[in-house]
């Protein structure tokens, strides 16, 4: 490895101290005592987290995110994979304008989506409900979950295939033991990245939930435009207490870099 | 009734014709390989036996079967891979015994035959490992055991050495045309590698712009070529005064044809001269005996037998291409 000379270091430093920065004034000012947004404070207490409990709707609001990121990832990897395999493998009319589309909820702005759900919804009957959240999130998940699902299945060597073939494999045998587990390394990138942006998506969700389907960003992003107080720190610091643990159990368990980079079983 | 019959055999993608009526019969137990620079239809060839490529014309034959109205699946022939294409998430037992299972071969059996044949390809004790813990030529290996377990009818081998280093290619190449002398599998072996084609099979194909040139033993190839691309294809050539020539045919001589010798170099086993004379440049092969030979810018005679010139009249019937 080489090394890094001073400037080098120093830009390296700024940048981790930029990145980092937020993140720690938030869980700091999580433990002032105070009854409003202090920093720097002087004292320590514990008395905002212990205010959590005092509002179940943010513990609920906390399993609906969770939920909602889970499967709304899971359907759109599912989505993702017959699609991924057919826009690797085949040249199609229309192949451009489908990888186009399932993009394109890139392209549009949440908040675009967000009213064009909400009058969608309440025109066919599932304004405010679990399952309008779920469809709507799986719709901005989607490119996430293609895009990595689309790596893997291009970087896939189909003599592999043929070797089944040849070997007397079904094309339902090939896809079962062959292709899925070639690609699974993907389609896991793929869902943790879609979890990830459905967890923290708040423009969208903000139009489309109703008391009772709060996720947990749109519930605090409430809870701030009526109050002052430093709950929100003390929920904040949570989640990203839960977040760093998550990290590392997946790191021990799997390697982070091969979750997120989508690295192959036999290390391609 | 040969084993194997091509008949006719065409592929055009679009307006290229890959191959282009290819005619090849192939008795039981036979080495054959086809061999051609790259884009000469040999690849395509093998995966229009293998049913990975329809033809666009013409039939192949297996004992009299007609092999395009069966899937790819239930062909039954073994196939080996350039990159090997192993399954990187199973173990080598795993891989081999793939094919039996889907046999449908009973765990017991599929046990003793999977142990044989590694046995056979000499990776009995690495049974347990995946892939990417072994070396390119152990997974060649895996590749060939995982072949041939299923008791193909044809062996097919798709430039399966092209990936080893010098050194382990020619023992590979040894092995393999032991082990295919054991089990006796009919084989077709596609290679750009002149050395390698001729060292395996029994009859070589010679293609060329998806025909075949010259189909015949290798020896006979050789020393025979039908055409003055299978000539240069198979081996150095010197065209001198309209006769053509092998380097290892030439010898120093008293007197012959006059030249001087321009550069000499030395390889271990023969040297190789290029001597100027009024017909041109002249490549000449020695072999080294040990003795003294004429050094670079030596006065030099050349002697050869007159063979016969690449004619195309001398190959017998029934054994040239199209």
């Amino acid at each position: 490895m080489s090394k890094n000379g001073p400037l080098a270091l120093a830009y390296h430093t700024l940048f981790v101290a930029f990145m980092l920065a937020p993140i720690l004034v938030v869980c700091w000012v999580a433990f002032t005592p105070e009854g409003f947004l202090s920093f720097p404070t002087d004292n320590w207490s514990l008395r905002w987290f212990y205010a959590i409990a005092r509002y179940p709707e943010f513990v609920s609001a906390f399993w609906r995110s969770l939920w909602l990121g889970a499967l709304s990832s899971a359907i759109a990897v599912g989505v993702s994979v017959p699609a991924a395999l057919a826009i690797a493998r085949y040249r199609f009319p229309g192949r451009e304008a489908m990888t186009a589309l399932f993009m394109s909820p890139l392209m549009i702005p949440h908040i675009v989506l967000g009213i064009a759900f909400l009058r969608f919804f309440t025109q066919i009957g599932i304004g405010g409900t679990f399952v309008g959240l779920v469809l709507a999130h799986i719709v901005i998940v989607l490119p996430f979950a293609l895009r990595l699902t689309l790596a893997s299945a291009i970087g896939l060597d189909r003599a592999i295939e043929h070797a089944a073939v040849s070997l007397g494999a079904s094309e339902w045998v090939v896809l079962r033991r062959i292709t899925l587990p070639l690609v699974l390394p993907g389609l896991a990138s793929g869902w943790a990245l879609a979890f990830i942006n459905s967890f923290d998506e708040v423009t969208m969700t903000v139009f489309i939930a109703a008391p009772g389907t709060e996720t947990l960003p749109v519930r605090m992003f409430l809870y701030i435009q009526d109050n002052i107080d430093p709950l929100v720190t003390s929920v904040s610091a949570c989640v990203i207490a839960i977040t760093v643990a998550a990290l590392v159990v997946m790191d021990r368990a799997y390697g982070l870099e091969k979750l997120l980079v989508g690295r192959g079983v036999d290390g391609r | 009734m040969a084993f194997l019959t091509l008949e006719k055999l065409t592929k055009k993608f679009g307006t290229h014709l890959a191959v282009d009526g290819l005619s090849l019969e192939v008795e039981k137990g036979e080495f054959i390989a086809l061999l051609g620079p790259s884009g000469c239809g040999k690849t395509t060839t093998l995966q229009m036996i293998a049913g990975f490529v329809d033809p666009t014309a013409g039939a192949i034959r297996l004992e009299g079967r007609d092999l395009l109205a069966i899937k790819p699946a239930k062909r039954g022939l073994g196939i080996v891979f350039q990159s090997y294409a192993l399954f990187p998430h199973m173990t080598v037992a795993e891989n081999v015994a793939f094919g039996l299972e889907m046999q449908g071969v009973v765990a017991a059996e599929r046990t003793k035959r999977v142990a044989e044949t590694l046995d056979l390809v000499g990776l009995g004790a690495f049974a347990v490992r995946f892939p990417r813990q072994m070396s390119g030529g152990q997974q060649q290996r895996v590749a060939l055991a995982r072949a041939l377990v299923i008791r193909p009818s044809i062996l097919l081998l798709d430039e399966p050495l092209s990936n080893l280093d010098a050194k382990l290619r020619e023992e590979m190449q040894i092995e393999l045309r032991q082990i295919q002398r054991t089990v006796s599998t009919t084989t077709i072996l596609v290679t750009h590698d002149q050395a390698e084609a001729m060292a395996l099979s029994d009859r070589i194909v010679v293609m060329n712009q998806g025909r075949a040139e010259q189909i015949g033993p290798p020896h006979e190839a050789y020393e025979r070529p039908a055409t003055p691309f299978v000539a240069n294809f198979l081996g150095k050539t010197n065209l001198v005064n309209g006769t053509t020539v092998r380097p290892e045919k030439i010898s120093f001589g008293t007197s012959g044809l006059a030249g001087k010798v321009r550069t000499r170099i030395f390889q271990g086993n023969h040297w190789l001269y290029q001597v100027d004379t009024d017909g041109g440049l002249v490549t000449v092969i020695r072999q080294n005996t040990g003795e003294a030979m004429p050094t670079e810018g030596a006065a030099v005679h050349l002697v050869w037998q007159s063979s016969p010139p690449p004619s195309s009249g001398e190959v017998p019937a029934g054994r040239r291409g199209s």
